[in-house]
């Protein structure tokens, strides 16, 4: 095992994580506003990442527009659901599985539609910087891998500043924390459940769309970010945000230096047994109690 | 009572005649029901006794029809050793992973059972010196019992739900036990019922053995059925799909599990004939039981029953 081969491993590593975080991220702001696991998270990244193909290939728009469509798409759709479903089933007081599975349901339509709609094929959208490599000890990194780690960081800087400056950001941590007293003070408790949705919405299609360069978007791809998604937040802690930035990471890390020290095709058989044996031996995340102040 | 009697009597009768009337491959698709309600029996257990989400369903699943494949067509065993070699290697695992995993609770188990699910479909995939990997086993025989040989869905039907009976009357045995009172103690109060020296975490193992029990039974009955296994039959869908039939039905009814098992093997088949568009017809109609019926079929048909009920005994004042 040589230098270059780990630190192309570290690289992979990263660049795999900053997509996991990014759609964890997503998955613990929803949780976190409104104790609802979803399993459509990797669904939003999908079509946030179609969206933008379409638009850039059969509606011509120019690349950075057709990239602001597909996010808006993701944001939009996640509204869609806190309206359209979760708020209704709210009201009635539905229990923790019954949401789960109403997502679950949610993403077997969303992914079914998009292989009718759009096919079975992969679509791939163009690097972000260009084709252009960069080259550390042998180790080759994508200028497009570059600019999606810089984005990721900076998407997860705005969120903390988001949580922690803005009025929007505290409400909805006020509405999250104790809906009762957010609502005394004037907080729109519903109207703050749709923003975490939208947010979530909004952070997945990111992801979706940052990683379609790399690997392709077809409609298989939701159930995978989903669950890589899902550890990643399980990693951080599940209630913060953040968190799940350091357990996407960590969750890439640890998948990349498997695929050298043991084998590519074990990758996630690691990296679920790593989740496995984190939930049980830190209950609390990787951050322990601490983590669930960041945000 | 023997107006139930009565009824039992009439739904065996119907039950003994549906393979001959109904053409063959609705006689398929029963097949099939027979088979999921098993594998859903013991998913319903864990959810409605002990509200767990088990989502690692098809792990067992595949232990139980790899083990069949295995037996009969690598080693040339008799079909019955298959059935218990699944069975065997499927409970120790369940012994062995459930009692870490069963630490958790809420949706951290649920993912914990999703990344087993996981980590099994993708060793099913590698490991193909044991399973084929995509290239899967073929030629599994047909199970014959003294020279009959089951190689018809209107036979094999009858040797399904039988064992599906006696799974079901398991089941039965099983929640109406002192197990089942413990079950029942540890659902309503945790504290309540630790404090009365119930082993908590020993009793969810035993339920999830169960389950895992049911699941390799299912897939050995599946891996006779259908005579060719490979991954594809094993993954995390597979899973879900397995977990949605408590759900539809209702986890706690045993006639809802059936009434999930109908509905997760006939849907799809019907919309099917609507073209390319019935997987989204069938997510739609899951979304739609989730939010309009939260608890199943049956607890729908409950609450329809006890309504009418309600207005009969107002009639009769």
């Amino acid at each position: 095992m040589t230098l270059s081969l780990v630190l192309q491993a570290v690289f992979a590593g990263v660049t795999n994580g900053m997509v996991y975080a990014l759609v964890g991220m997503g998955l613990a702001a929803i949780f976190k506003g409104s104790r609802v696991i979803n399993a459509m998270q990797g669904e939003f990244s999908v079509i946030g990442a179609m969206t933008t193909v379409l638009l850039l290939t059969k509606a011509g728009w120019p690349y950075p527009a057709a990239i602001l469509g597909g996010s808006l798409a993701g944001a939009l759709v996640g509204a869609f659901i806190e309206v359209a479903f979760v708020r209704y089933m709210a009201a009635k007081n539905a229990s923790e599985d019954s949401f789960l599975l109403l997502t679950i349901g949610l993403a077997l339509t969303l992914s079914a539609s998009i292989l009718f709609f759009v096919g079975r094929d992969g679509h791939l959208l163009p690097p972000l910087g260009g084709e252009g490599v960069l080259i550390v000890l042998d180790a080759v990194m994508q200028f497009h891998a570059l600019w999606l780690i810089a984005i990721g960081i900076a998407v997860t800087l705005l969120l903390r500043a988001f949580f922690h400056r803005t009025t929007v950001g505290l409400s909805m941590m006020a509405a999250s924390i104790d809906a009762d007293g957010a609502a005394t003070t004037g907080i729109n408790v519903r109207r703050m459940r749709t923003f975490t949705f939208i947010l979530g919405g909004l952070l997945g299609a990111v992801g979706g769309i940052l990683v379609t360069p790399l690997i392709g978007v077809d409609y298989q791809l939701g159930l995978n970010l989903t669950l890589k998604g899902f550890a990643a937040a399980v990693l951080g802690g599940l209630t913060n945000p953040l968190g799940a930035a350091v357990g996407g990471i960590t969750l890439g890390l640890v998948e990349s230096l498997a695929i050298i020290g043991i084998s590519s095709s074990y990758k996630d058989v690691v990296a679920f047994s790593v989740l496995i044996v984190i939930m049980i031996l830190m209950p609390h995340g990787m951050l322990g109690r601490a983590g669930r102040r960041g945000g | 009572m023997t107006r139930r009697l009565l009824w039992i009597a009439v739904a065996l009768v119907i039950w003994a005649m549906l393979p001959f009337v109904v053409p063959r491959n609705i006689a398929d698709l029963l097949v099939f029901t027979g088979i999921y309600t098993v594998a859903g029996l013991g998913i319903g257990l864990l959810l409605g006794h002990c509200g767990i989400v088990n989502l690692a369903q098809a792990t067992f699943y595949g232990l139980g029809a790899y083990a069949s494949a295995y037996c009969t067509v690598m080693m040339g065993l008799p079909s019955a050793v298959g059935f218990v070699v699944g069975a065997a290697i499927s409970m120790t695992l369940a012994y062995v992973i459930g009692r870490p995993i069963l630490r958790l609770t809420g949706y951290f188990l649920a993912l914990g059972t999703l990344a087993l699910s996981a980590i099994a479909s993708a060793l099913f995939f590698e490991w193909d010196w044991l399973t084929g990997g995509t290239l899967g086993i073929g030629g599994i025989p047909k199970i014959d019992i003294f020279g009959f040989v089951l190689d018809r869905p209107s036979r094999y039907y009858f040797f399904v739900w039988i064992v599906a009976f006696a799974c079901m009357a398991a089941a039965r045995n099983l929640v109406d036990s002192r197990t089942g009172l413990m079950l029942r103690a540890m659902r309503d109060s945790n504290t309540a019922a630790a404090s009365l020296s119930i082993d908590l975490q020993g009793l969810r193992t035993r339920v999830f053995v169960v389950c895992a029990l049911f699941g390799s039974l299912a897939g050995s009955l599946f891996a006779h059925h259908v005579s060719f296994v490979s991954t594809q039959s094993f993954t995390v869908d597979r899973s879900i799909s397995f977990l949605l039939i408590p759900v539809i039905g209702g986890a706690t009814s045993i006639p809802g599990i059936v009434a999930g098992a109908v509905f997760v093997t006939f849907l799809p088949e019907f919309l099917s004939n609507l073209g390319d568009i019935h997987q989204i017809l069938f997510g739609l109609a899951l979304v739609a039981v989730v939010v309009m019926l939260p608890d199943g079929l049956m607890g729908a048909l409950n609450r329809i029953r006890a309504r009418y009920a309600a207005r009969g005994n107002r009639n009769a004042d």
